[in-house]
């Protein structure tokens, strides 16, 4: 009889186990939580670095460009071609995420660079042979674009930041934080809104 | 089975549970319950996706509204691509690329795998227009052909308050360049939009939730049988579930009451068109007048 009682309790402790195994495996919480999410914001990296780069290569055509208008403002020109170079070769490797000043650096050199872009479209505004430039208007509708796309990738990148190093510190995936991922750093989100000619509005 | 009146009660090392409880019905309800719990992930109040043309502002002509109507269900009937002309009253002190952006997400225009959604926004109070495109046709319609399109053809008219006139051209002006691609033309367009229902994915959720309550109840069926194991008496050969009138009943568990939970998130209109799970990336153009 006490047998019998035993398998029952046997049976059903062994079902309750398998039960939370699999919770844990497969729910919101479970082991794979954490690493998903950090890949998610890496990916989500990449794609902000690729919209930068799609800017930085709009980059040569406008200078070209406004230098069959505008030969004369060197400075402005010159300036825009440096910081381009700049900024091109500050990279960030999906593994330095964690290391906020190297995101700050990169951050830098872009915003260097979007100055740079700033003064030179306004200074093209003083030129209207090239304001009505058929080229000149199509590469500033891509720039446009291209920033715009910049903000989307950020704000991307910033929200799977956000619910990665989230995971990182709340219950219950805290738990598979310290124990088999306790590696895992939070990762650095952009310190500042820089000062683009379309600030992103955020709303709470 | 065992027939011992000294049973241990084996199931009192779980803390809380009565044996008089209904086990089964206060499980459907704590997962009714976490099931309506979904957290808001946005602060705009977007209007619901009712139709391919959406006229909050009230600024199109009922003909105009047919037409551009027409000509999106044919555009998506050829090629699978969503195109959805919609007019806010505000932008809720917003710019328009990031309103757009947020809206095209949340209606999920264009199917999943192609992200070709565009989406035509007009805010005629902030004096703001924009053309968003998904992801996939950022090639085909891209940021310089969507801000021609609005410097020539939207814009001019809508300076003349010809807002109808300006949204019928700009949609043809929109399907033009689309129907130049020929990659974005598919012969059973409509065959490739059914792979990817973003109702499935509800429904597995929703299965997946029924067969953890189908385990749970099983446990709790288990323990009562052998908990109560007098209650299972054979008669004619045949086991039987006797209840007296004072002991627990077994968890009788209604299985519409789950059922009826619907799917959030998608969108139900008369026409039946809803967001195909396409996202959007920022492409396209922004003007104003």
């Amino acid at each position: 009889m006490s047998r019998i009682m035993n398998r029952i309790i046997v049976a059903r402790i062994g079902l309750v186990v398998a039960l939370l195994g699999i919770a844990l495996t497969v729910s919101g919480c479970g082991y794979n939580t954490i690493p998903t999410l950090e890949e998610q914001a890496k990916a989500r990296w990449s794609d902000v670095q690729n919209q930068y780069q799609r800017r930085a290569d709009l980059i040569p055509n406008l200078v070209a460009t406004v230098q069959g208008y505008a030969a004369q403002e060197k400075s402005v020109l010159t300036a825009v071609v440096e910081a381009r170079a700049k900024a091109t070769q500050v990279k960030v490797d999906v593994s330095d995420l964690t290391d906020p000043a190297k995101i700050k650096a990169f951050q830098d050199a872009q915003n260097q660079l979007t100055g740079a872009l700033g003064r030179l479209l306004a200074v093209s505004e003083n030129y209207p042979d090239l304001k009505s430039n058929a080229n000149f208007l199509a590469l500033q509708s891509q720039l446009e674009g291209t920033e715009n796309r910049i903000a989307v990738a950020r704000r991307d990148y910033i929200d799977a930041v956000r619910v990665y190093n989230t995971a990182l510190r709340t219950f219950p995936t805290l738990i598979w934080a310290k124990t088999f991922f306790a590696g895992n750093k939070p990762m650095a989100e952009f310190t500042a809104s820089e000062g683009s000619e379309k600030p992103p509005q955020v709303k709470f | 089975m065992v027939s011992n009146d000294k049973n241990i009660d084996l199931w009192l090392w779980i803390p809380g549970w009565r044996p008089s409880a209904r086990p089964g019905m206060t499980l459907c309800a704590a997962t009714m319950l976490c099931l309506f719990l979904t957290p808001l992930a946005f602060a705009f109040d977007f209007p619901e996706l009712t139709g391919r043309v959406l006229d909050q502002a009230g600024i199109m002509s009922a003909v105009t509204k047919r037409d551009v109507e027409a000509k999106s269900k044919t555009l998506e009937e050829k090629s699978g691509i969503q195109l959805v002309v919609a007019t806010v009253k505000t932008l809720e002190g917003s710019d328009i690329e990031t309103y757009a952006n947020q809206l095209f997400r949340v209606w999920k225009l264009g199917e999943a795998k192609k992200n070709n959604g565009v989406l035509l926004l007009v805010a005629p109070n902030e004096h703001k227009v924009r053309i968003e495109v998904g992801y996939g046709l950022e090639g085909t319609l891209t940021d310089a052909l969507a801000s021609v399109i609005i410097s020539s053809a939207i814009v001019p008219r809508f300076k003349s308050n010809d807002f109808s006139g300006g949204i019928e051209r700009g949609v043809d002006g929109i399907i033009g360049v689309l129907g130049t691609d020929s990659a974005g033309w598919q012969a059973n367009a409509l065959a490739l939009r059914s792979n990817g229902n973003p109702l499935i994915d509800n429904i597995v959720i929703e299965v997946a939730i029924a067969w953890c309550i189908f385990v749970f109840v099983a446990i709790f069926v288990l323990g009562y049988r052998s908990r109560y194991p007098k209650h299972y008496v054979k008669r004619r050969g045949r086991r039987v579930l006797v209840t007296a009138d004072t002991s627990p009943r077994s968890s009788s568990w209604s299985g519409g009451s789950w059922g009826s939970s619907g799917s959030s998130g998608g969108s139900s209109s008369d026409s039946g068109f809803s967001g195909g799970g396409g996202s959007s990336g920022g492409g396209g153009a922004s003007g104003s007048w």
